[in-house]
């Protein structure tokens, strides 16, 4: 069996550790992030004729006292972006984070996740922004953590960009 | 006029371009002659077998008590060789071992004949002794069997599991345990094995080629073992001996040196590594007292004790209390025969 490690990145409370319960059954305890800045989950997908194990590194997201720890980003295969829909400061955040990730590791798989979808009446980030990520081949997935709208599918397309390259 | 100069000049040069290679032959032919040797030497194959074969012995003897290293090149050729000879003539090989089977056999008898006495012995003086039934109330109160509250506190060290890790990713190369251990998911934990290395090297802003050794928590001990591209986790209850850790400083170098190429290439796939299991397993070693008086100690890999613990002993216990039960019932029953 195949296995890749993937990491979570983003601003605080965008949503990652919801995205990641969304889709692992079994997980370490929360009191990880809090104390060494990383939480581990796996999960095992089929992916046509092969499964796959996916080792997820879910990494305390960024905010003004706590810079994301580079160590945590050494051998991943891919990674996953996540913004807040309802806070324009986070797509920033995220786009900084994959250009700090692009100068160290250079051309890694990833995706960006736009979490908090369900929140309609509070969105932020306009569509005409997200449209021109897409446009520049970024591949965009309009996630909920709370109905689990698309969740596995990013997943997948992550594990599909790692297998192909 | 100037071609007559130029005619002298030229007799000149050659004179003494002639003078000058005498000098040289003279000077040189020696070394020339010696280079000569050396260069027919280097390119003759059946001399260069003939000088190897002077130092060959001696640079293997050398190299074999330096590491294993020779043995683990030498070892897929060797079973190669022996498979073939098999193939070719199996009576030939069935001759050759002939006379040591009989020995074997014998010897692996009387080893299981002396386990099986000790473990006779140990039942023995722990179901009838003050510290026995201490035991067995532990075992009836925290719900284990009595064979592990035995091996608990009989325990010197017991090495539960072993992590082969890949460096870089965290990701799990191999991993083995002893019998009757509450597992963990072992991606997960060498996973988060990593991840605590990598955030102790840098909160304390440690040098590139030191990491974290040690982890110690109640009974337990996390030894880790570093090579440039693996990691080797190892969990050990109780004291474990300082020898214990040469041997996984070997094992970690081995797999490093055999793997080489399956490391370079490594992109998930853990197969390759399926075949370093048995070494792995062989390290699950454990030490148990075998006199609480005497502090003596006996090694033998992990599973290997532990099932003679929960077949062996459990069953000779059961069969001692179905003996005092009929002992005790006859008592009765003749006490009260007696008084009728």
């Amino acid at each position: 069996m195949i296995q890749k490690k993937i990491c979570m990145l983003g601003s605080f409370a965008v949503g990652k550790t919801s995205l990641v319960r969304r889709f692992v059954e079994n997980m370490f305890s929360d009191k990880y992030m809090t104390t060494i800045g990383v939480k581990i989950e796996k999960k095992v997908i089929d992916l046509k004729a092969q499964s796959l194990t996916l080792v997820i590194w879910d990494i305390a997201g960024e905010n003004g006292f706590h810079q994301i720890n580079g160590s945590y980003l050494r051998g991943m295969s891919g990674y996953i972006l996540v913004a807040d829909k309802t806070r324009t400061g986070t797509l920033d955040t995220a786009m900084n984070i994959h250009k700090t990730v692009v100068q160290a590791f250079r051309d890694v798989p990833f995706i960006l996740l736009m979490n908090k979808m369900d929140l309609t009446g509070q969105w932020d980030i306009q569509e005409s922004a997200i449209d021109k990520l897409s446009q520049d081949g970024w591949d965009v997935f309009r996630t909920s953590a709370k109905t689990g709208h698309n969740v596995e599918e990013a997943f997948v397309r992550l594990s599909q960009k790692m297998l192909e390259k | 006029m100037s071609d007559v100069a130029a005619d002298n000049r030229g007799r000149e040069s050659m004179h003494t371009s002639d003078e000058l290679n005498s000098l040289r032959t003279l000077i040189l032919a020696p070394e020339q002659n010696e280079i000569g040797e050396l260069k027919e030497r280097l390119d003759d194959p059946e001399i260069r077998a003939e000088e190897l074969s002077r130092v060959i012995a001696e640079a293997i003897v050398l190299r074999a008590g330096r590491d294993r290293k020779l043995a683990t090149a030498l070892l897929p050729t060797i079973e190669e060789v022996i498979r073939d000879s098999v193939k070719r003539d199996p009576k030939f090989l069935a001759d050759t071992i002939f006379p040591i089977i009989g020995p074997a056999i014998r010897r692996s008898i009387a080893e299981s004949l002396r386990a099986m006495v000790q473990s006779m012995s140990d039942t023995l003086e722990h179901t009838f002794s003050w510290r026995g039934i201490q035991w067995r109330i532990e075992s009836f109160r925290t719900g284990k069997s009595f064979a592990e509250i035995v091996m608990l506190h009989t325990l010197v060290y017991r090495m539960e599991q072993l992590f082969l890790i890949h460096k870089e990713t965290g990701l799990v190369l191999q991993h083995v345990a002893a019998e009757s251990i509450d597992l963990k998911d072992a991606d997960m934990v060498s996973a988060m094995l990593t991840a605590i290395q990598d955030f102790v090297n840098d909160s304390f802003s440690a040098k590139e080629d030191s990491s974290l050794q040690n982890l110690n928590m109640g009974e337990l001990t996390i030894w880790i073992e570093q090579g440039p591209r693996t990691i080797l986790a190892s969990v050990i209850r109780g004291n474990p001996p300082p020898e214990l850790r040469t041997i996984l400083k070997e094992l970690i170098e081995n797999i490093e040196f055999e793997y080489n190429s399956a490391l370079d290439g490594f992109r998930g796939d853990a197969a390759p590594f399926e075949t370093c299991r048995p070494d792995l397993l062989y390290c699950l070693t454990q030490a148990q007292k075998t006199d609480s008086r005497a502090n003596k100690a006996v090694v033998a890999p992990a599973r290997i004790r532990e099932k003679k613990q929960k077949t062996g002993k459990e069953n000779v216990v059961l069969f001692i209390y179905i003996a005092a039960a009929l002992c005790i019932a006859i008592i009765i029953i003749g006490f009260v025969l007696s008084i009728q």
